[in-house]
């Protein structure tokens, strides 16, 4: 089966002849169809850089990005004509990832008369049941960026993505700025997309959250993969040290309590 | 345990913001809480509930932000935080409290080499020399686990990584050896390794310097592991005060549901029980219970009148739910 | 309008459309017009003549608000394109990807900015010859250095920024992404900028007017006017005085329009 999205020798160097730093060491990673896989690694592990090279807004130094077998560069674009839509990314920084001068409907209009053949009073609409469906209120719908929750502002970004009617949404740290009661109601969200029939890469250096919704992880560490596998052996048998002290770091030291 | 001296005392405080020469906001209207000495208690509530606010009544950085307590009282040691004058502050700021800043905001001074930062915070006591200083500085790097103290002394904040420069923080809290650290989300934004870590450390300094510690945070599950109490805030009040150990009996709905949507209790791709809506924004406060809106248990009575204060059902545990009979028995095993 | 931003901006508002609405009603409807000569030289303030007249015998009513078109109109455009044509070459420079070019014309920049406004304008007026059109062509020509330092900053920031990779990631194409996401969220600091310039910029064309290198006599202008009733001010003051006062009422009108916007921001 081909893979849905796969890297193959993946390596990102950054800086110049003086200093550099290896940011991804040569990986492979594969995600298949209907799949959900995590990576999971700390700070300066590399795991952001992967994820955007994987979406085509990071050019590898060495290695190739599949999308069901076609290379996504074709010269110096990533992504072009159809295959853009189908691989969406939702990011870290809630209060980066919205333009501040748009409101929320206007954002996800703006995308949505992009993506689909709808315009003026139709987008608008499709864009204001999608932010429904999201958690966001006709009221909120209206309102700018700085007035909306960390939490909202996630959901705001994630009604963006699905506009284009992704198959892949690639999520980076997606719960780290926000709190634990929105970081619920974003997980929530997520699951029932997957069951919708999304596939998730998602990004953290959190397993608690890993552990809920994928069922592939990679362990990613100083730019290589310490360790890959089934979530849930991952997590009763980690192999590696590294793993281990992950699943330890946990707040709630779930393996201490089962 | 045994009856530990109360050390803090906030009894229905109200903390109000100036917006200009004529408008007020409330942004906190009812806060109580008891800390005892050598006690770890954690603060939870979501960003919005006033627990930031309410700390910085401890450090008494209030009217920099044009804020001020506007009724109730806070004790600290004996000594009334609401009406303290200026030299009042000047012997507790940084001697008998100490303040850890959140991770992500403020930081160590980017000018300033650890050695400096931790020079400025000992300077609050006159009776230092140079060399007690220079001595207690390099003791404090060890109390907080710094590996290479000599080379971290030289160094600038933009050297260190971010859980150094928090053990920094800590350490520059911790100087005089106070009787209360306030640490206002410590960990938030840094990755989960570091976090253990820096709850070990504050876990230890609890242990060996009987130092109280209040613990802010929006995250429960860390919470509850490192705390011995817990207050939770909800809204600009304070909603329920228990043990630690107690939270299954929990009796206030939102602590419940706090401790429902843990992801770390949902099985994988299962369903995960989540908080339906948002708090009310400040300025905007509804009447009656300000979770009516998103409470599973809610009944008419909660719709109106003012906001409930704290009931007492037993010596710990207190909670600011009308209906926390009825509600005793659903919080089952999860 | 509790705020105390919002009753700056209220107040200020109000003050810059008084002094532009009669720059634009006296003109169509007073009796005198700026040239005419209506009466006795020096005549002091009265019923026929509100200001005054000057030492030509021309009434300072009508003249100090015929000079509104001269002092806003040329400090309008003197501040409209530079802010248009320095915030495009900031915003091409901040997201350019060319180290070369980007290097250069940043030096030619900071170059620029090196100069204080007004030794510029006096040296080049020097070469130009007197006249509000060369003050005119003098700020096309320097004045773009400032905005295009500033938006080149603010592009370099907002460039990096994660609504602008998803607007990469959604397909937009760049010129969309340039018009609709970088451009406004650029030119938002610029405009701030632009306000407190239109300001400065006033002050200075009625300053090279004061000093006779911009508008010339007998051209109405707030500057020219204060200068020719130097000789005059113990006798007659009216002659200086009131170009003096409306020079100063649109200056602070529109420092408390930019005060109370800031005060709005900062508290925000």
């Amino acid at each position: 089966m081909t893979p849905r999205l796969e890297g193959k020798n993946i390596s990102v160097t950054f800086g110049d002849i003086l200093r550099k730093v290896e940011a991804v060491k040569n990986v492979d990673i594969a995600l298949e169809p209907g799949q959900t896989i995590g990576i999971v690694g700390e700070s300066g592990s590399g795991k952001s850089t992967l994820a955007r090279v994987l979406a085509g807004i990071q050019v590898p130094t060495s290695g190739q990005v599949f999308y069901e077998g076609k290379n996504i560069w074709q010269g110096k674009v990533a992504y072009s004509g159809q295959m853009r839509k189908k691989v969406q990314m939702v990011f870290q920084d809630p209060y980066e990832s919205l333009n501040p001068r748009m409101r929320a409907v206007h954002a996800v209009t703006e995308a949505v008369s992009f993506h689909q053949n709808v315009s003026g009073e139709e987008a608008r609409n499709v864009a204001l049941n999608l932010l429904e469906r999201m958690g966001i209120t006709g009221q909120d719908a209206l309102k700018l960026p700085r007035a909306l929750s960390g939490g909202q502002r996630q959901r705001v970004s994630v009604a963006r993505a699905l506009s284009a009617s992704p198959e892949v949404l690639i999520a980076d740290e997606p719960t780290s700025a926000i709190d634990q009661s929105a970081q619920s109601q974003l997980l929530r969200l997520f699951n029932e997309l997957i069951a919708d029939g999304l596939s998730i890469i998602l990004v953290s250096h959190d397993l608690g959250v890993i552990r809920y919704l994928t069922e592939r992880v990679y362990v990613m560490e100083s730019g290589n993969f310490v360790e890959a596998g089934d979530t849930t052996q991952i997590f009763e048998n980690p192999q590696m040290e590294y793993t281990q002290k992950l699943i330890s770091s946990i707040p709630g030291h779930i393996t201490k309590s089962r | 345990m045994a009856t530990k001296e109360l050390l803090v005392d906030i009894d229905s405080v109200q903390i109000t913001v100036k917006l200009s020469r004529t408008r007020r906001l409330q942004i906190v209207d009812y806060a109580s809480m008891q800390v005892h000495r050598g006690e770890m208690m954690g603060l939870i509530g979501e960003s919005g509930s006033g627990k930031t606010m309410l700390c910085r009544g401890f450090t008494g950085t209030l009217g920099r932000r044009d804020a001020y307590i506007s009724g109730g009282k806070l004790l600290f040691d004996g000594i009334d935080l609401v009406k303290a004058k200026p030299e009042t502050w000047r012997d507790v700021r940084g001697k008998k409290i100490g303040y850890v800043p959140q991770s992500a905001l403020a930081g160590p001074n980017p000018v300033l080499t650890t050695e400096s930062q931790l020079r400025e915070a000992l300077m609050n006591d006159k009776t230092l020399d140079k060399n007690a200083i220079r001595k207690r500085s390099m003791e404090l790097l060890e109390i907080v686990q710094i590996r290479r103290p000599d080379i971290v002394m030289k160094q600038y904040p933009y050297q260190l990584s971010g859980g150094m420069k928090q053990r920094v923080m800590i350490a520059c809290a911790i100087a005089l050896n106070p009787d209360l650290v306030v640490a206002d989300e410590p960990t938030t934004g840094l990755d989960v390794t570091v976090q253990a870590e820096i709850m070990r450390l504050l876990k230890d300094i609890r242990a060996e310097f009987n130092t109280a510690i209040i613990l802010v945070s929006h995250d429960l599950p860390l919470i509850n592991d490192v705390c011995d109490r817990i207050t939770v805030m909800h809204a600009g009040a304070t909603v329920e005060s228990l043990p630690s150990s107690e939270i299954k009996n929990s009796k206030h709905p939102y602590t419940i549901a706090l401790y429902k949507s843990r992801i770390d209790l949902a099985p994988p791709r299962g369903e995960l029980i989540t908080i339906k809506g948002q708090p009310p924004a400040v300025g905007s406060w509804q009447e009656g219970c300000r979770f009516n809106q998103r409470c599973d248990f809610v009944t008419d009575a909660c719709l109106v009148g003012p906001h409930p204060r704290f009931i007492n059902l037993t010596e710990d545990h207190q909670t600011a739910c009308i209906n926390h009979a009825s509600i005793s028995n659903k919080v089952g095993s999860r | 309008m509790d705020e105390p931003g919002n009753s700056l901006v209220f107040t200020g508002s109000t003050m810059f459309v008084i002094v532009v609405s009669a720059g634009i009603l006296v003109p169509l409807f007073y009796r005198f017009g700026p040239y005419d000569f209506v009466g006795e030289p020096l005549q002091s303030p009265s019923w026929a003549y509100l200001f005054g007249t000057d030492q030509l015998g021309r009434d300072i009513f009508s003249r100090t608000f015929h000079a509104v078109y001269r002092d806003m109109g040329v400090a309008f455009l003197g501040v409209s394109i530079p802010f248009i044509t320095g915030t495009l070459i900031g915003i091409i420079l901040g997201i350019s990807k060319s180290k070369k070019t980007t290097s250069l014309i940043g030096s030619v920049i900071d170059g620029i900015n090196a100069f204080p406004l007004l030794i510029l304008a006096v040296a080049s007026i020097a070469f130009l010859g007197p006249g509000l059109s060369s003050v005119i062509i003098i700020l096309s020509l320097v004045n773009w250095a400032r905005y295009a330092k500033i938006a080149r900053t603010k592009a370099v920031v907002v460039s990096k920024a994660n609504y602008i990779e998803a607007a990469y990631t959604l397909g937009y194409p760049k010129r969309r992404i340039f018009r609709k996401h970088i451009g406004p969220n650029v030119s938002s600091e610029t405009i701030a900028y632009a306000l407190s310039d239109f300001i400065i910029v006033i002050l200075l064309v009625a300053g090279l007017s004061f000093l006779g290198l911009a508008a010339t006599p007998p051209a109405a202008e707030w500057g020219a006017m204060i200068s020719e009733g130097r000789p005059y001010l113990i006798s007659s003051p009216w002659v200086s005085t009131f170009p003096g006062i409306a020079l100063c009422w649109s200056a602070i009108s529109l420092s408390l329009v930019v005060d109370g916007l800031n005060r709005r921001e900062g508290k925000v």
